[in-house]
């Protein structure tokens, strides 16, 4: 386990277990993830990543062990307690996610894509397209808001879900293999503006990858193996 | 083909198997209710067929000669002798009891006699009667002087050959030769019609083959539906099997086999389902009668037919569909945008209504007798106005979805609008049922309406009172006789009054005048208020009609009026309960005196509907019951459809936050939208499709205000439609939680 001395981390993972039936995906797992970082998460295939990003992000509830929440300003929680409504209130308001694929609703543009987060959060349907555009455009997608995902590449769908996944300024970013489905070149690019902004707005990212080029844009990262963390560096200060 | 192959591509997960149960299912109620249906048109034939016996009317009983020199005049009447081959039968137009009709028919025969009448092994001999089984089980419930008077000495039951169904109340009385004559409503039959239909055959069979269309269109709507279950996940599938080098032929035949196989498992389920569903549907009465079980029975020929049939389109249309989908080895390759619909969609509607009104202009405006036109573009055009409202209602849902997308506030509007604007066919196609439904039944509540504006009659003075009751006096009766039949039935509990009408000659002679007299002492029981000052008093014959609806006034006749008169009518009052009425009716058809059984002006709201509008409101109710039902099922199964071909999308919406309570907002919009886009316009049509119909098939008939049964049938629709799409809420939270969003 590796954790920044200096700051306070914003999510805490104690003793993390989790099974799927017969199979262990957990097994102990401590972690701290601290305000401002950007944490790649790595390992084979099977190896738990995705169930630990799914713990931490309060979509999954552990069997055993706690995962406490301690945003800025307000008090910590232990979202291993809170009921499915509260912990989806919660992804909604303070979490975002992106995954590899598939993630926009085929039938919206990119703009109300973008837009359903802030509408989901009681934003007027104007104010939340303004906003939605204005992220696009922060992403290189100006002109491309009224775009159903089918119309865009890979990259610009990409990038539309993380303008998704920003829209509300959410203190932590989970990202489930961003760049997983893109050449290297869009890649880079989704992962450049992505970075660009969380850091701009101090957001903490949790991203899981299996690409080390991938790892290497994140300010520390973990290795997941056979359901525990395996070995841990900081790539960069 | 490769039997690995398509094993790969047919099992393999729970939800395939869920897939899968999910069409054998839909498939099994879907030829289930269409065998069931095909019975029912059966047994309502067979039914009919069986009855047919009943609309024999027989032959003159007595021969008119013409008077030379003048084709207007016409000598005294004569009697037309019986032979061994021929019956003397009366036909009687209204016998009930309670508010039942009975079927009764008098005959008399010489013995021996070589007719046969139907049900009964020989001719009955006069005070002795043959009941059919439902009939004689209310005989001996019933108090004689109630019901069993009215017929003589039981004599056995009528076989179920000439019995429509197993409740029909048919009495076959004998009687003599004599008493038939002198009643002047007795015919010569030699043998008996089976022609079930008459002169309205040909309007009958275009009501029954529109009942039909209507009721099948939900059938292969939900056939439909039900084969496209899970059409994602099945894509995904088949992408699969591309990559590893499958053609697209070899995966449009695995789609059509796929289909195939639990379709043809469902389809002979069906068939079991609806030979074991047999008995209690001919439990359900339809116009006041049972059908036979036997009746209902299609046979394996039509059984066979249907699976076979239902099997082949399913495999076709999931081959077809398959290979238009563009599936390729890394998934479908060409997003499968819907054609953005257009106005052209509106040609099919306006075409149905054309040809409908073509067919009333050429009836009723040309009067231009053309069967072989009018049938068929009666039934053409309704077919095409059922087709038509499934093409134009994407179409208008589009319409409605571009206003309401640009209304759009929260987030499941938004997405709700954006579905339907950007799938207005597919969304559409998951309430269509239910719009179907509710034309068909608007349509055979407008039609239904007919039968429906006859009203009992209320108690007015001038006009006979609805609690009495009234026969025609036969010739030859002397006024003792019938005075003692009237003080007779006077002195039965609930009876209140007796009166004797008078007149030159017995009602249905030539001679009988226009007027019928009566003592003044006696008006008052009548209901007559303004009594003239005289000891006899007149009024207009056209009291007896139930078509008399303005009271008529008491004239004063002279006071030696009545003498040289013979009695014309027997008028019973009383005190209206069923058990008084009748009695009264025993009383009367018992006398011997008169020469009709004893009517109410009550009846007429029994028998003011025709056959063929009796047929129609058979087919309402069925129609009404199967359409909404099946609608019902099909936009469950249509609403399960979309959240199953969208579980991961939808799945990472909740793993993003997003409450299960805005899915559920999303999948009822996704419902509501399109339904109520088309449900005013399908109210609409069916009532001008009901108007055109009735009016194509006899002008006499007006379609009316729905009654409040429709406004309750429309609700429940409605009512079914939001349990249909609450039934799939569970579906969304099972099938949008994590694992969902999972793509291995």
């Amino acid at each position: 386990m590796s954790t920044n001395d200096t700051a306070a981390p914003i999510l805490s993972a104690r003793g993390l277990h989790h099974s799927f039936g017969q199979t262990e995906a957990l097994r102990g797992i401590d972690l701290d993830v601290h305000a401002g970082e950007v944490l790649a998460v790595m390992g084979p295939s099977g190896s738990g990543k995705s169930t630990l990003l799914h713990c931490l992000a309060g979509v999954l509830v552990p069997d055993g062990g706690s995962v406490t929440y301690r945003p800025a300003g307000r008090s910590a929680v232990e979202t291993s307690a809170l009921g499915e409504p509260e912990r989806a209130r919660l992804r909604l308001s303070d979490f975002g996610f992106v995954f590899q694929f598939g993630q926009l609703l085929p039938e919206l543009t990119a703009a109300d894509n973008v837009s359903i987060p802030l509408l989901l959060a009681g934003t007027r349907r104007p104010e939340a397209l303004r906003r939605s555009r204005d992220l696009l455009e922060r992403l290189g997608l100006d002109g491309l808001g009224a775009k159903l995902p089918g119309e865009l590449s890979g990259g610009q769908a990409q990038r539309v879900a993380v303008a998704r996944a920003l829209v509300t300024s959410p203190a932590v970013l989970f990202a489930d293999e961003p760049t997983g489905s893109l050449d290297s070149l869009a890649s880079e690019n989704v992962l450049t503006l992505m970075l660009e902004l969380v850091r701009e707005a101090g957001t903490t990212v949790v991203m899981i990858t299996h690409d080390a080029r991938t790892a290497a844009y994140a300010d520390r990262e973990v290795i997941v193996r056979d359901g525990a963390i395996g070995a841990g560096y900081r790539v960069s200060a | 083909m490769n039997p690995g192959l398509f094993r790969l591509a047919v099992v393999g997960s729970r939800s395939a198997y869920g897939r899968l149960a999910g069409i054998a299912g839909g498939v099994a109620v879907g030829v289930c209710l269409v065998l069931l249906l095909w019975g029912g048109a059966n047994g309502l034939s067979a039914r009919d067929d069986r009855g047919a016996w009943l609309r024999e009317t027989g032959r003159p009983a007595v021969a008119v000669p013409a008077v030379s020199g003048d084709p207007s005049a016409s000598g005294p009447a004569t009697p037309v002798p019986m032979t061994a081959g021929t019956v003397l039968m009366r036909t009687n137009p209204v016998e009930i009891f309670r508010d039942q009709l009975i079927n009764r028919r008098d005959f008399a025969a010489l013995s021996p006699s070589t007719v046969k009448i139907p049900g009964i092994p020989a001719p009955p001999e006069p005070g002795h009667y043959y009941a059919s089984p439902a009939l004689q089980r209310l005989i001996e419930s019933t108090p004689r002087d109630q019901l069993g008077d009215r017929f003589g000495q039981f004599a056995g039951t009528i076989d179920d050959s000439a019995l429509p169904g197993p409740d029909s109340l048919v009495v076959i009385t004998g009687a003599t030769e004599a008493e038939l004559r002198l009643s002047g409503r007795a015919s010569l039959v030699s043998d008996f019609t089976t022609n079930p239909y008459g002169g309205s055959a040909a309007a009958y069979n275009t009501v029954l083959l529109i009942g039909a269309a209507a009721v099948f269109f939900p059938v292969l709507l939900l056939i439909s539906i039900v084969t496209g279950l899970g059409a994602a996940q099945r894509r995904e599938r088949f992408a699969t099997l591309r990559l590893i080098g499958a053609s697209p032929q070899t995966v449009s035949s695995i789609a059509a086999v796929e289909t195939a196989v639990p379709s043809l498992i469902g389809a002979v389920f069906g068939v079991v389902l609806a030979a074991a569903l047999r008995p209690a549907a001919a439990q359900i009465p339809v116009n006041g009668t049972r059908v036979f079980e036997a009746d209902l029975a299609t046979g394996p020929v039509a059984a066979s037919a249907v699976v076979a049939i239902v099997v082949l389109a399913s495999a076709l249309v999931a081959g077809y569909r398959t290979s238009r989908a563009g599936i390729g080895p890394l998934g479908v390759t060409r997003a499968v945008h819907e054609k953005t619909p257009t106005m052209w969609r509106a040609v099919p509607l306006m075409a149905g209504l054309a040809a409908m009104i073509t067919a009333v202009v050429i009836i009723r405006v040309l009067e231009v007798h053309l069967p072989w036109l009018e049938s068929p573009l009666l039934i053409g055009g309704f077919v095409l106005i059922l087709a038509g409202i499934v093409v134009i209602g994407p179409w208008l849902t589009q319409l409605v979805s571009r206003t309401g997308l640009r209304r759009a506030r929260s987030a499941a509007a938004v997405i709700a609008a954006s579905r339907i604007h950007k799938t207005p066919v597919a969304t559409f196609r998951s309430v269509s049922g239910l719009v179907i439904a509710v034309f068909v039944v608007s349509v055979f509540a407008g039609a239904s309406s007919v039968i429906q504006t006859t009203e009992a009659p209320a108690a007015r003075p001038g006009l006979l009172q609805p609690t009495s009751l009234h026969a025609t006096v036969g010739t030859g009766h002397t006024p003792a006789r019938v005075l003692e039949a009237a003080h007779r039935a006077n002195e039965l509990p609930g009876i209140r009054s007796a009166t004797i009408g008078y007149g030159p000659a017995a009602l249905h002679e030539r001679d009988a005048g226009p007027e019928i007299f009566l003592r003044a002492a006696d008006a008052p029981a009548l209901g007559f208020e303004n009594i003239p000052e005289s000891e006899t008093v007149a009024v207009d014959a056209s009291l007896l009609h139930f078509w008399t609806t303005q009271p008529l006034a008491l004239s004063p006749a002279p006071a030696r009026a009545l003498e040289g008169l013979v009695p014309v009518v027997m008028v019973l009052g009383t005190d209206g309960t069923p058990e008084a009425m009748d009695r009264a009716r025993t009383a009367m058809n018992s006398s011997g005196v008169t020469a009709i059984p004893a009517t109410s002006p009550m009846d007429n709201k029994l028998q003011s509907s025709t056959r063929l509008i009796q047929g129609l409101a058979v087919l309402a109710y069925l129609g009404m019951f199967l359409a909404v039902a099946i609608a019902g099922l099909s936009l469950a199964v249509a609403t399960a459809s979309a959240v199953l071909d969208r579980k991961r999308v939808l799945g990472l919406m909740r793993l993003m936050g997003m409450p299960v309570s805005v899915l559920r907002r999303i999948i009822t919009r996704e419902a509501a939208v399109p339904l109520l886009t088309v449900l005013f316009l399908s109210v609409g049509l069916g009532f001008l499709v009901a108007w055109l119909m009735v009016t194509g098939i006899d002008d006499s008939y007006r379609v009316a205000w729905p009654t409040p049964d429709y406004f309750i049938a429309l609700g429940l629709s409605l009512l079914l439609a939001l349990a249909a799409v609450t039934a799939t809420f569970g579906l969304i939270r099972g099938n949008t939680a994590m694992a969902a969003t999972r793509f291995e």
